[in-house]
């Protein structure tokens, strides 16, 4: 029996897999004569984006479609067949900053597209990553501003990659260009930060409930504690019931979203699963789940370290990723490579399905969604990073428009296209690192 | 020169009225006349004084306005620093008597218009007080730093800068007052709760570690609080490598899980035969299982337990390797793990628990016995009266919660809690949630001093003697007042000069004293700042986090054998003995020492060049760059920390030292003289520098050394007042032979952390004070304690 049967997923998330949860609320909601369509390609809509990274790179060739189109997928695509219409893949971007090339780099600049300063001590220094800018934006009215994931439960100690502290291998996500934001790999670590205890959604609410009377005596005995001081402190004191309103209004809001985002009993996960995938999807689920709660809006996760050199025997491939990854161009080290590709695709495909099989509102939790997929690096036998594995995931609110294959000239910059998603969740930016323009055309309409 | 001088004479007598000033005045006259006006005059008023215009004020409003100018001459005058050493300087007589007369003005005028300073009214208990004050209040010992944030540090103290209450921490204390009175009372344990405990990934675990049974290796001892009697599980994780490999695991192994010391499981793990002729699938499903099976479920009783897991030591036998045998091994590529090491230990549960605990019946208590629960149900009740005993038991909280006496209006919103609670889930869950409510009341996470409310702004008055109570422990214990030391207060008996001294020595004596080590020490000594020390693994390569506990550990041990011993805190720059376990005195290279407990050392061998502070590889360590030492950050570091005089803070834009990109190979020395030929820097740096320099002979871990990078080690330097040293030992002489400066520094960091605000220098003539009683009982240790608790500052505060 698999870990996910026995903890979290029994009575939540597996029903998740097959069939929608049923909105009710929400979907009386809408109004019965509104055009779908145009409800659900509201811009306004589109309030959540992630981050997957894979590390080493690609093999090219079984990942790029030949066409523009996906109508037929690729061996390393494959496994997005049913939800193809809602991806795009995006070939010939590039990260200059990652240069010179190497695995601390390709994992620091995927979301920087920083140049991270060569140092193994503790002056490190990168750029605000593309999500903690969009939870600045979009992060601040959730419980938790962003939510950074991973899969390795240990942090690298020592020296990692030539010269490069291990924090730009372990951390994807920089609030600045000295604070990496620890990811988290334990999944009941994870839980406890977005549900608390959890429980069935009454007991969540009589939870939030014991808070806010918790807080309502905070203000109550504050008035009291105020009328002892003199007038200067007084003021203090009045900062402080700014504290109080804010955690209360988080409160309504973490109350609120208990109510209108009726989530299933959530029981907590106890361990980590013994076995990679079922990890993987656990970590996938908890993103799921904190989207349907609204306790998050901006998700980042390492689907694996750079350099990494686990092996995926369910992938049929017994070798270590990073041995592998150095392939030489020996078919036959290419087509492993290739199919780790896959599998981690596979584990991708079916979190979308599950999020487009996620009922909200008048859409699904992916329609109002945007996910952007890929890797620091392009080909990791020589460390480029050039033409990297990219793909955007995303639905109607976005009118991203999927099912095609968008070909940049060669050295089209990454951050092009991290600028165009972080104006399309709402960040007013102009420039992103080294953007050198807009890839609007993820967005563009197509012409009927 | 002479006639303004005169002036100032005048100007001195009509402040202070005292018909010897004239005659006391004379040295500084002398001195000023002599020494300093070539420099520091109107139109050429260096470093911003003008002592022509200091003696100009003095004049028309006496000594008292000029306080502050004052007081920094004392200290250059003290640290000799000037006259500069390029200047005619005075003999040292003449400076010292000039020293004496400026001090005691200043002193007389302190006498007589006391300046005791004010603290901020409403502060904050930090992350560390919070954390002693639930120890106190709840005999629990809960890991409060999984919960709070850690605490902004000012004036080198992190209990200076907490007036604030950001909505992230508000919401913090709420969860941690729920989780906390839960664990307490244990009445509503609704689901399994857990912890994780990692260890550094850089800590080795080839032998004893303090704890443990004796004839085990590496793992780890921890308290953990069971929340409620039943099933838990218990689950270890082994160290990977970055390839995701189990580390070390050849042949068997077996791991133990202690409580309280006692066997309570042997795990084993086994690799199989040989790796080669396993396939790679095989070997990948073999690790798996390696660790599905490091997990059990055992039956626990409520309450504290030392939770241990360990390796028994297999024999014993050296390993051999190709390389230099290193002291560490953690890191696949330059020293591996040649045993496995336990990387987690996660506890979830109960797993199968009632769900709540029996309530009370008729006056018994059939709930679990746990220290928490015996100090907070201190009365039983019977059915009629469950609310008043509840009553009675919550103002005995409120009151050494909120550290004062307990009033009714305070019991309005705990009774309230309680009765909300108590008509569903009966007496302990009404206890429960009361609690809650105590713990986020601005009453209990506030200190609060007030100011009587007829008093004029700027006049003086002694804080009251419930306040004085809080001042005390917080500075001694970090943490609130004991209900003995409540009652002094409450009684107002805790002025009394000989019982305000006894509950000191009381206090000093107590347990909860050590957290001058670990809070006051650690942040003075800058040892916190050891935890992210990381130096470059190439150039020390036997260095990982348990050399990194060992340093810190000594100076922690030699700062508490002072306290505890109530030594001359001189001990702590000049003693013979320090405090080694074996991986520290391997790293020192001083035989004999076997075994991984500590003890004091006696350090016969006169090459031991171990010690007094500045010999600390703790210190030495935090003052060092990852790859090399940091002369300029040495000599700071003990300018500031140990001599009292830091440097101002550099000049915005200046360009830091080349590294690797110089092409020449220049010594660091060379490199640094080269930036002192900027004369911009060189003010600053030629005091910085040659103190750092003289402690070249210690490298970036604290390792003796005489060559570096292949050339001999110069470690020729100077005194801050320009005198030239062969060595560090001549700071060690100089601090020796001229107490007060070191005394005298010690004495404002303390102050700081006791008072909780930056020492300004109308605390000068308190510092003095205090310096100059505790010289009449050789500077121990109690001495410069009492003398700071009965100081003005201490005891009084200025009205806003």
């Amino acid at each position: 029996m698999s870990f996910m049967r026995k903890a979290l997923s029994r009575r939540t998330l597996l029903r998740g897999s097959g069939v929608a949860f049923s909105l009710p609320l929400l979907d009386a909601m809408v109004p019965a004569n509104t055009a779908i369509a145009a409800t659900v390609a509201n811009p306004a809509k589109l309030r959540r984006v992630g981050y997957v990274y894979i590390p080493m790179g690609y093999s090219p060739k079984p990942w790029i479609p030949e066409g523009e189109s996906l109508d037929k997928l690729p061996f390393t695509l494959e496994p997005l067949e049913k939800v193809k219409s809602k991806v795009t893949v995006v070939s010939g971007m590039e990260l200059k900053n990652a240069y010179p090339g190497s695995h601390a780099t390709s994992n620091a600049a995927f979301l920087s597209a920083a140049l991270a300063k060569r140092t193994e001590s503790s002056d490190y220094c990168l750029g605000t990553t593309v999500d903690q800018i969009a939870a600045q934006h979009i992060g601040q009215g959730t419980q938790l501003p962003s939510l950074e994931l991973a899969m390795d439960l240990m942090n690298n100690a020592g020296q990692c990659d030539n010269g490069y502290a291990c924090v730009y291998q372990n951390n994807l996500s920089w609030s600045s260009p000295t604070t990496p934001q620890p990811a988290e790999a334990h999944p009941r670590l994870v839980f406890e930060n977005l549900f608390g205890e959890g429980g069935s959604p009454e007991m969540r609410r009589a939870a939030l409930q014991r808070r806010g009377s918790l807080l309502d005596s905070v203000t109550e005995e504050m008035r009291r504690f105020q009328l002892q001081l003199g007038p200067s402190d007084r003021n203090k004191v009045e900062d402080y019931f700014n504290s109080v309103r804010e955690v209360e209004r988080r409160i309504q809001l973490a109350e609120a979203s208990v109510a209108e985002n009726p989530l299933p009993d959530l029981d907590r996960p106890v361990g980590v699963p013994a076995a990679y995938a079922d990890h993987a999807r656990l970590m996938f689920d908890l993103q799921l789940l904190a989207f349907q709660g609204d306790i998050t809006r901006v998700v980042s996760f390492q689907l694996a370290r750079e350099t990494s050199t686990r092996t995926y025997p369910e992938a049929g491939v017994p070798d270590p990723h990073h041995p592998v990854s150095h392939h030489g161009h020996n078919p036959e080290k290419l087509l492993k490579l290739s199919k780790i590709n896959r599998f981690h695709v596979s584990l991708f495909a079916e979190f979308l399905e599950k999020m487009a099989a996620t009922r909200e509102g008048d859409g699904t939790l992916l329609d109002h969604s945007l996910y952007l997929y890929g890797s620091g690096m392009g080909d990791s036998h020589t460390h480029d990073h050039t033409d990297l594995p990219i793909l955007v995931a995303g639905g109607a609110a976005g009118n991203m428009r999927g099912g095609r294959h968008l070909k940049y000239d060669k050295h089209t910059p990454l951050s092009n296209l991290h600028l165009t998603i972080l104006n399309k969740v709402g960040v007013q930016l102009e420039r992103f690192s080294d953007s050198s323009g807009r890839a609007d055309e993820l967005f563009a309409p197509l012409s009927m | 020169m002479l006639a303004i001088l005169g002036v100032c004479m005048v100007g001195a007598k009509l402040a202070i009225a005292d018909d010897s000033i004239e005659q006391r005045v004379l040295p500084i006259v002398q001195l000023m006349n002599g020494y300093c006006m070539d420099c520091h005059n109107a139109s050429d008023a260096k470093a911003g004084l003008d002592l022509e215009l200091v003696a100009g004020k003095i004049k028309q409003s006496g000594a008292l306005t000029e306080t502050k100018t004052l007081e920094k001459i004392v200290k250059r005058l003290r640290a000799r620093e000037m006259p500069p050493a390029d200047a005619t300087r005075p003999d040292e007589n003449a400076s010292k008597a000039a020293l004496t007369a400026l001090e005691s003005i200043l002193d007389l005028a302190a006498a007589k218009d006391p300046q005791p300073g004010r603290t901020d009214s409403i502060r904050r208990l930090n992350r560390t007080e919070y954390h002693h004050a639930i120890r106190d209040l709840l005999a629990m010992d809960v890991d409060v730093n999984a919960i709070l944030p850690a605490d902004e540090s000012g004036h080198g103290f992190d209990n200076v800068t907490v007036g604030d209450l950001p909505p992230m921490l508000l919401s913090r204390y709420i969860t941690a007052a729920q989780q906390i009175s839960r664990l307490a009372v244990g009445s509503s344990i609704r689901s399994p709760e857990g912890i994780n405990v990692r260890l550094p990934a850089d800590r080795t675990q080839d032998s004893h570690v303090e704890g443990l049974p004796l004839g085990t290796r590496g793992g780890t001892v921890f308290d953990y609080q069971f929340p409620a009697t039943g099933e838990y599980e218990i689950q270890l994780r082994l160290t990977r490598d970055r390839d995701e490999r189990l580390e070390g695991l050849t042949g068997t192994h077996d791991i133990d899980v202690l409580i309280d010391r006692k066997p309570l499981h042997r795990f084993t793990v086994s690799a199989k035969k040989g790796k080669a002729a396993a396939s790679e699938e095989d070997y990948e499903a073999e690790e798996a299982s390696v660790e599905a099976n490091l997990k059990n479920r055992f039956q626990m009783t409520a309450g504290p337990h030392k939770v241990g897991v360990t390796f028994p030591q297999k024999t014993a036998s050296l390993s051999e390797i190709k390389r230099q045998p290193f002291d560490v091994s953690f890191n696949r590529h330059r020293h591996p793990r040649r045993q496995p090491a336990i990387y987690e230990v996660s506890i979830v549960g109960p797993l199968n628990s009632p769900g709540s605990i029996t309530n009370t019946t008729e006056g018994k208590s059939v709930g679990e016995d746990t220290p928490s629960r015996r100090q907070i149900f201190v009365s039983r009740p019977t059915k009629p009266n469950e609310r008043e005993c509840a009553e009675l038991i919550l103002r005995r909280l409120v009151r050494l919660a909120y550290r004062r006496p307990a009033t009714d209006s305070d019991l309005v919103v705990p009774m309230r809690f309680f009765e909300q609670e108590y008509s569903a889930g009966g007496f302990e869950a009404g206890v429960e949630s009361a609690l809650s409510s105590i713990l986020v009341n601005p009453y209990f996470l506030f200190r609060s001093e007030n100011q009587p409310s007829n008093l004029s702004k700027g006049s003086v008055y002694q804080i009251s003697e419930v306040e004085l109570a809080s001042r005390l422990s917080f500075f001694l214990w970090s943490s609130i007042p004991d209900a003995e030391l409540l009652s002094l207060a409450e009684n107002h008996q805790l002025r009394k000069p000989e019982i305000l001294r006894q509950q000191v020595l009381r206090m000093l004596g107590d347990v909860r004293a050590g957290s001058l080590v670990t809070n006051f020490a650690a942040q003075w000594l800058y040892l916190r700042n050891l935890e992210t020390f990381r130096p470059d693994m190439r150039l020390y390569p036997d260095f990982d986090d348990n050399l990194r506990m060992a340093l810190r550990k000594e100076t922690e041990l030699l700062f508490q054998h002072v306290l505890r011993e109530d030594c001359s805190v001189l001990e702590l720059i000049d003693t013979d003995t320090t405090f080694l376990n074996e991986r520290l005195a391997k790293h020192y290279g001083i035989p004999g020492v076997i075994g991984s407990q500590f003890r004091p050392v006696k350090l016969t061998d006169p090459n031991a060049h171990r010690g007094g502070l500045l010999r600390h590889g703790s210190i030495l360590a935090v003052t060092s760059y990852a790859t090399r030492t940091s002369p300029t950050v040495r000599g700071n570091w003990i300018l500031a920390n140990i001599l009292g005089t830091p440097p101002p803070p550099p000049p915005p834009n200046v360009p830091s030292l080349k590294d690797k990109s110089e092409t020449k190979r220049l010594t660091i020395r060379e490199r640094m003289a080269e930036h002192r030929a900027n004369p911009a820097c060189a003010t600053c740096h030629n005091l910085m520098d040659p103190v750092g320099f003289s402690l070249e002979n210690l490298d970036a871990v604290g390792r003796w050394r005489t060559l570096d990078d292949g050339n001999l080690v110069d470690a020729s330097g100077g005194l801050p007042d320009g005198t030239p040293i062969k060595n560090f030992v001549a700071i060690e002489e100089s601090i020796i032979k001229h107490p007060e400066l070191f005394v005298g520094t010690l004495t404002e960091k303390l102050m700081t952390f006791a008072l909780g605000r930056g020492i300004e220098s109308y605390d000068g003539p308190a510092v003095r004070q205090v310096v100059r009683r505790a010289s009449e009982q050789n500077y121990r240790f109690s001495s410069l304690i009492t003398n700071i608790v009965s100081s003005v500052p201490f005891q009084m505060r200025v009205v806003e």
